[in-house]
């Protein structure tokens, strides 16, 4: 399947990628960032919000660093997997991304930045012409959600990353950068509803390095994803757990692929007080998945039960 | 058919010299920059070796070698590898004579319609390339990104398995299909093993 | 190595560079067709030659016809495809691969609608885009076309009406990829959008605008395709039944998902012939529909068979799509080249059909299975397809392997505005058979009996006839289940395990070949043919017109041609590529090659190795009886001393005459009942099969986990056991796939929400449980040197043996597949709810406790196991047919029989009101009944 028409800019250097973004939108041209692919290339293929110019962070050096405090944006998630620096659970999580294949081109980046995902939307352009498009992907239609619809303002596509809510609980801190310059926050604070709004990088941004605080080797915990096969599958629903070592006070749960961002449930955990049924059940108040995946919505966020309990074993 | 911001597929963005080593020969072709790489190694580079399936990285059978990691074409831009080695599964192969990994998916049935084969060949030798002793277990992640409809992957574990027996110098690499007959009585009638009564 | 001479390039065996390549150097190649380096030829191979004619290959089953031609060369030795080293070099060319020069790529327009009337196309816009070489609609291709010659209902492009999302309309040429995609989207189309049809249930409503219209045959005004009734036997066995088990299932519809996209390359030679490149698993009815649509006399086409990468039943109808490349070709004369993407290939479909299956069985007092009532309504999408084949299968393919006292169906399939379904794999016997081997896992379980018992006192005979009236030959249902039995330690595991561990068993039966051709007329063609052509250079070529797709149908030929001139495999080529060079065969469907190609290839061997031997009887001076081949020699029998090389009598052979030539055929023999619908499911032979499966299911999420199975296959003889391993592992893969995850998935706006290979779920490689493949060879007497199918049959019993496995694990029977973790916890769920459990580890486990009729059952099955003994090697010859168990004599016409057995096709005014789902269509008329009524 062709890509469709777009300029590819290769640049080496942060700088030159921060440069050429600015150049772009001084010029009002659209342009993706592409690190990967393996998320934008078959959205492309679909033509799916494919823009006119895309800048590659692939010539960049240094941009894959991999221990344990510190993770570069083009970071393969195979790499990761199976580095004995980076933190068990890190390695453990992008270990479950899709397959070993796509591992090899996907990066950590991508998989925080990974566009929202919904059956109506991720399709070719023929087949969602047939649909008459939807809100997502309208191509100046104003359609409406199929999802939901008759309601022309929310996204619910799902966020389907395995490794946003593995991070959320080690207490990941992300680094953006563009050319208005780097600013950094905590990963739960990077993630925006709706699907399409996604995330707080403005134009131009993009996801530079994830970064964890030195104490963070005491961490241990958990990744459970529901999926139907062991390879290609998106999560139908993941929850990740870690606690200091020894110290169950310190818990954090985060969720994903159940709504349009991933989530890190520090409210419900306080609440249950160290009773995991309880979490499980508080957490399962709180999110509603809907019916754009493989799995229904019922059984998915019925299975947080499960997952909860499960990640937060020892 | 299409909505009011129909991305047009013509004109297509400017073309430039695109070039790699490709199964150790350097390949120069014309290519616009938006380019997959499965794309210029079927279209361009004349590597029909390279399948596509899916196009969008589940099936795995675009897999090639760049700088030994495999790597799914479909999803990896031409552009991004410019100047890199890149190993379709025609460069598996010395000449006529089989790679042992080539040999063993013939023997042991890894191969049946063939679409996906070069995939797993690839997958599979970068594999052999770092670890001439994988367990089943590996060898299942390693080829868990490549999908085959026919054999249920369990003859393709075998073949993987013999070909690793091979690296490891355990056993030999079966006669070239090429030599049909080794002759079992190459003394002929003084051969002790001839069986009484055999043809003079 | 020894001997041989050396040919350039070469290598040495011994010295491997470190990545495994040889080191460069001379490779040793064998003297073409000579008797070796040296006058000496290999050891006859005894242990692959049959007891019978002398050597060490058992026969359990005894002697076979095709005894006397074999010679231990190839025939059931592990052989690997003849084509593996084109698949494994990358130089295999499957159909995107045929790149000619100057080709231009073709695109298809496709509908967005389920259902339209096209009112108006305008290519006013594509056509006026630089690079657009032409764009053809419907109207240039007017003439309909289909599989069947019953059915003929499809169109190159739509004519009038759009049937589904994805549906033709017009298609267009152009320089590139780009352009064409470019042009395709340009293309405008007036449409006015008619009421679509998804329910499966509302085809069998009367509507005002049937998707097709059949003229007087059509059934009211409903979107009915084809209804089947069928009854026979005694009816009145059911009443009072010991066990009775009722299930209504929901089958999904499944997908091939083979790894090559349909592609085809049409180039319209300067001779004015076009030469058609498709990976076609049937290329003479793609040939024959060629020449309708194009309106050109079928020589004027050659039809050029690719590699194909992958068939399973999907590249078997001829396809629109072959036409517009065609068409376009014909229009621009210059070759075209269409690929699809993924999603055109869900769009084309032709997958196993969403079903609603209902069967009823009873079995009586004395554990026999006294009725199978079985109505069965299929959804065929948008066209015929195969779907008038599927409507008799997925009925009449239930009727073996067990004796019955009655059999009852209803079949019916309709049309909705989907994509068509058609064969696959299995055709038309999967879904029924899963519903079947549940409902005996359920009536053994009420009857407390084993259910592998419960079949084997139940099993038809070898050399027997269904009640439907197949004739079975060999049968080797009861060692498989023997075998299955044995291998997975089912009597310490069955009803046994803990919970959420399982264990479970289902059996197969289909077809060896279709009984009757589809296109046949007059019907005595033969099905295959084989022509073999030998000159003086001693390489053997035979023209085949078996469609290769990966099955290893040329390895198989190759193999037999091999076996009986006592060559190499290596000097037999077979040539199947093009219809211009093969004579015709029917193409790769119904489990047809292996047994019918073979079967061919063997009649032409024979004759050129007659034809070898007259020849050595002139110079060695020996009758052809005392002469005995042997690797590429000839040598008298009682004093090996006097011998010929292959070779030599080969070149006596052509003296006046120039290369050897012969041609064999072969026709299945005429058989079978006379009433309507009595050809659909007869077959020269069948095959059997029985599967053991074990499960784990994860209580908490419902998620199965197949574990391990033990795959025993009636193949009758195994040519290649390396290929039929292949065959019945894949075809595990293929039916796990259906039974826990693969669904076409039909949105509630109808549309097909996964049409790419992510969420059209094939089972990984994670997912695959350990197989252990199990061969039982019943030696066919009319299977090429015994053999009979392997390559559909063993998918068929995977499905209910997993079905059954999540029961004994988990208590809980899910008559809807596949069953997705979602609906196994809903079930599970249920069941807690029900019986107020609070843990899902607390749930409750069948045991199985005996009934005194278990001993009654195993005693008679040990019986019937003398008997089938007995028949199997012929030493009992009376005549058995269904119902002999129910005190039916044979040997009495059924007309004269006690008033219960009998037979009908059309239901009778009282069974109106009993009918099924799909039986309640008899209530409707045909348009030509119903012409009196106005």
């Amino acid at each position: 399947m062709l890509m469709p028409p777009f300029e590819l800019y290769l640049p080496v250097s942060i700088t030159a990628a921060c440069e050429k973004a600015a150049e772009l939108l001084a010029g009002g041209f659209e342009f993706d960032w592409i690190a990967g692919g393996t998320d934008l290339i078959p959205n492309y293929k679909w033509h799916i919000n494919s823009k006119p110019h895309v800048i590659s962070l692939a010539n960049i050096d240094g941009l894959d660093s991999i221990s344990m405090t510190e993770v570069g944006c083009m970071a393969r998630l195979h790499d990761i997997s199976e580095s004995t620096e980076a933190h068990p659970l890190v390695a453990s999580a992008a270990g479950k991304v899709a397959s070993s294949l796509i591992r090899r081109n996907a990066t950590i980046g991508g998989n925080l930045c990974l566009d929202t995902r919904c059956f109506w939307f991720n399709q070719s352009e023929e087949w969602r012409s047939s649909i008459d498009w939807c809100h997502k992907c309208d191509c100046g239609t104003g359609a409406d959600c199929r999802v939901i619809p008759n309601q022309n303002d929310l996204c619910v596509a799902t966020y389907q990353g395995d490794l946003a809510p593995a991070l959320m609980v080690l207490d990941a801190t992300v680094h953006l950068i563009g050319p208005n310059g780097p600013r950094k926050m905590p990963l739960v604070d990077f993630y925006r509803l709706d699907g399409m709004t996604k995330n707080v990088l403005e134009k131009g941004e993009f996801l530079l390095k994830v970064t964890f605080s030195a104490d963070v080797s005491q961490m241990v915990g958990s990744y459970q994803k529901l999926r139907v096969r062991e390879s290609w599958d998106f999560p139908e629903a993941g929850v990740a757990a870690a606690w200091v070592k020894g110290d169950r006070e310190t818990l954090k749960v985060a969720t994903t692929a159940l709504e349009s961002i991933p989530r890190r449930h520090d409210e419900q955990v306080e609440q249950a007080e160290g009773d995991i049924k309880q979490l499980a059940q508080l957490i399962f108040k709180a999110v509603k998945p809907v019916n754009n995946t493989s799995l229904p919505p019922r059984y998915r966020r019925n299975m947080i039960k499960v997952l909860v309990k499960r990640a937060c074993s020892e | 058919m299409v909505g009011e911001q129909h991305i047009a597929m013509v004109p297509t963005g400017p073309s430039s010299i695109w070039k790699a080593s490709v199964n150790g020969q350097l390949k120069e072709v014309l290519a616009p920059s938006n380019s997959i790489l499965l794309d210029v190694l079927r279209d361009k580079v004349g590597t029909l070796g390279v399948k596509r399936g899916c196009d969008m990285g589940t099936c795995g059978c675009c897999t090639v070698m760049i700088d030994g990691i495999p790597r799914l074409s479909c999803l990896t831009l031409a552009a991004e590898v410019a100047g890199k080695d890149i190993t379709t599964v025609e460069g598996l192969a010395d000449g006529a004579h089989l790679a042992p990994i080539q040999q063993c998916f013939g023997d042991h049935g890894g191969s049946q319609c063939g679409f996906c084969t070069p995939g797993f060949l690839i997958t599979a030798q970068a594999l052999l390339n770092n670890n001439p002793n994988p367990t089943n277990e590996q060898v299942e992640c390693a080829i868990e990104g490549n999908l085959c409809r026919c054999t249920g992957y369990q003859q393709i574990v075998e073949s993987i398995q013999a070909a690793a027996a091979i690296h490891r110098g355990e056993s030999e690499l079966k006669q070239p299909a090429s030599d049909p007959h080794p002759d079992p009585h190459p003394l002929g009638p003084d051969d002790p093993t001839m069986p009484p009564g055999h043809a003079r | 190595m020894t001997g041989g001479y050396k040919q350039q390039p070469g290598g040495s065996k011994k010295e491997l560079r470190k990545d495994g390549k040889r080191v460069a150097g001379k490779q040793r190649f064998a003297p073409p067709g000579s008797g070796g380096s040296k006058p000496v030829m290999s050891k006859r191979d005894v242990d692959f030659i049959p007891e019978t004619i002398g050597g060490k290959e058992s026969q359990p089953a005894g002697a076979h016809i095709h005894d006397r031609a074999r010679t231990g060369t190839a025939v059931g030795k592990r052989t690997p495809l003849v084509d593996a080293n084109a698949k494994v070099t990358g130089q295999a060319w499957y159909g995107d691969d045929v790149r000619l020069q100057g080709e231009i790529i073709g695109r298809i327009v496709r509908s967005p609608h389920h259902y339209a009337k096209v009112k108006s196309i305008d290519t006013s816009k594509a056509e006026a885009l630089p690079g657009v070489l032409a764009v053809a609609t419907g109207e240039d291709a007017p003439n309909p076309f289909g599989v069947l010659p019953v059915t003929k209902d499809e169109h190159a492009m739509a004519v009038e009406k759009v049937r589904h999302v994805g549906d033709l309309v017009a298609c267009v040429a152009a320089v590139d990829e780009a352009t064409a995609r470019e042009a395709a989207a340009l293309i405008e189309v007036d449409y006015e959008v008619l009421d679509s049809i998804h329910d499966i249930k509302k085809g069998l409503e009367d509507v005002d605008e049937p998707i097709h219209w059949r003229g007087k045959y059509h059934v009211g005004t409903t979107n009915l395709q084809k209804r089947v009734f069928q009854e026979f036997g005694d009816r009145s066995l059911v009443n009072n039944p010991r066990a009775m088990h009722n299930g209504k299932w929901k089958f999904k519809g499944v997908n091939h998902g083979f790894t090559e996209p349909h592609a085809v390359v049409a180039h319209w030679d300067p001779n004015g012939r076009l030469q058609l490149y498709t990976p076609q698993q049937v290329p003479h009815y793609a040939h024959r529909a060629l020449a309708t649509v194009l309106e050109i006399p079928m020589h004027q086409i050659n039809v050029i068979r690719t590699f194909v990468g992958g068939g399973f039943g999907g590249k078997s109808d001829p396809f629109p799509h072959e036409m517009c490349a065609a068409i376009l070709s014909r229009k621009t004369g210059r070759p075209v080249r269409i690929t699809f993407d993924r999603e055109e290939v869900f769009w084309v479909n032709r997958g196993r059909h969403p079903s609603l299956i209902e069967v009823e069985m009873y079995a009586d007092d004395d554990g026999r299975i006294s009725g199978f009532d079985i109505d069965a309504l299929i959804d065929g999408g948008g066209f015929a397809s195969f779907g008038h084949v599927t409507s008799y299968y997925n009925g009449v393919l239930a009727t073996a392997p067990y004796e019955l006292g009655s059999f009852h169906y209803t079949g019916a399939r309709v049309w909705t505005n989907k994509p068509a379904s058609g064969a696959m794999r299995g055709h038309g016997a999967v879904n029924t058979r899963c519903a079947v081997e549940v409902g005996l896992d359920d009536m053994a379980e009420q009857m407390q009996v084993d259910p592998i018992d419960l079949r084997l006192a139940n099993l038809l005979p070898p050399h027997s006839r269904t009640i439907s009236g197949f004739r079975i030959t060999s049968n080797g249902m009861r060692q498989a289940l023997h075998r299955v039995r044995e291998g997975s330690d089912w009597d310490n595991k069955f009803r046994k395990l803990p919970l959420g561990k399982g264990i479970g068993v289902g059996c197969g039966f289909f077809i060896s070949g279709s009984g009757l051709p589809i296109h046949w007329d007059p019907n005595k063609f033969p099905h295959a043919t084989v022509h073999i052509q030998v000159d003086m250079d001693g390489g053997v070529t035979v023209h085949s017109g078996a469609a290769e797709i990966g099955q290893g149908s040329t390895t198989a030929i190759a193999q037999v041609v091999a076996e009986v001139l006592a060559l190499p495999i290596e000097m037999i080529h077979v040539r199947s590529h093009e219809s211009d060079t093969s004579p015709v065969d029917l193409g790769s469907y119904s489990s047809r090659v292996t047994f019918m190609n073979a079967n061919a290839a063997i009649r032409a061997a024979l004759e050129i190795k007659d034809k070898l031997l007259e020849a050595a009887w002139e110079v060695l001076g020996y009758h052809p009886n005392a002469l005995v081949l042997n690797d590429r020699r000839i040598y008298y029998k009682h004093d090996p001393s006097i011998s010929m090389s292959y070779l030599e009598a080969l070149h006596k052979a052509q003296e006046d005459k120039g290369s050897l030539i012969a041609s064999g055929a072969y026709r299945s023999p005429p058989m079978g009942g006379v009433h309507k619908g009595a050809a659909a499911g007869l077959a020269p032979a069948y095959s059997f099969s029985a599967y053991v499966a074990e499960v784990d299911v994860d209580v908490e999420t419902g998620l199965i986990k197949c574990t391990n199975v033990w795959a025993a296959h009636d193949c009758g003889k195994a040519l290649n056991p390396l290929a039929v391993e292949g065959q019945i592992i894949g075809s595990c893969h293929m039916g796990l796939g259906q039974v826990l995850s693969e669904q076409m998935v039909y949105g509630r706006t109808g549309h097909l929400q996964n049409p790419n290979l992510l969420d059209y779920k094939i089972p990984s490689i994670h997912e695959m449980p350990h197989v252990t493949p199990i061969i039982i060879e019943s030696c066919d007497p009319e299977g090429p040197f015994g053999a009979k199918e392997a390559g559909e049959g063993p998918l068929l019993p995977i499905l209910p043996a997993v079905v059954n496995a999540v029961y004994d694990a988990i208590g809980i029977r899910i008559n809807d597949l596949p069953l997705t973790p979602d609906k196994v916890w809903a079930a599970i769920a249920k069941k807690m709810k029900l019986e107020g459990i609070e843990d899902a580890t607390g749930l409750p486990t069948p045991r199985l406790d005996f009934s005194a009729l278990q001993a009654k059952l195993v005693t008679r099955s040990e019986q019937h196991e003398l008997r089938d003994n007995r028949r199997q090697r012929s030493e009992d010859t009376d005549a058995y047919v269904n119902g002999v168990l129910f005190g039916f004599d044979p040997n009495i016409p059924l007309e004269d029989q006690v008033d219960g057995w009998k037979m009908s096709t059309k239901p009778t005014p009282e069974q109106l009101a009993e009918l099924g789902l799909a039986g309640s269509i008899w209530l409707k008329k045909e348009q030509r009944e119903m012409e009196g009524d106005n």
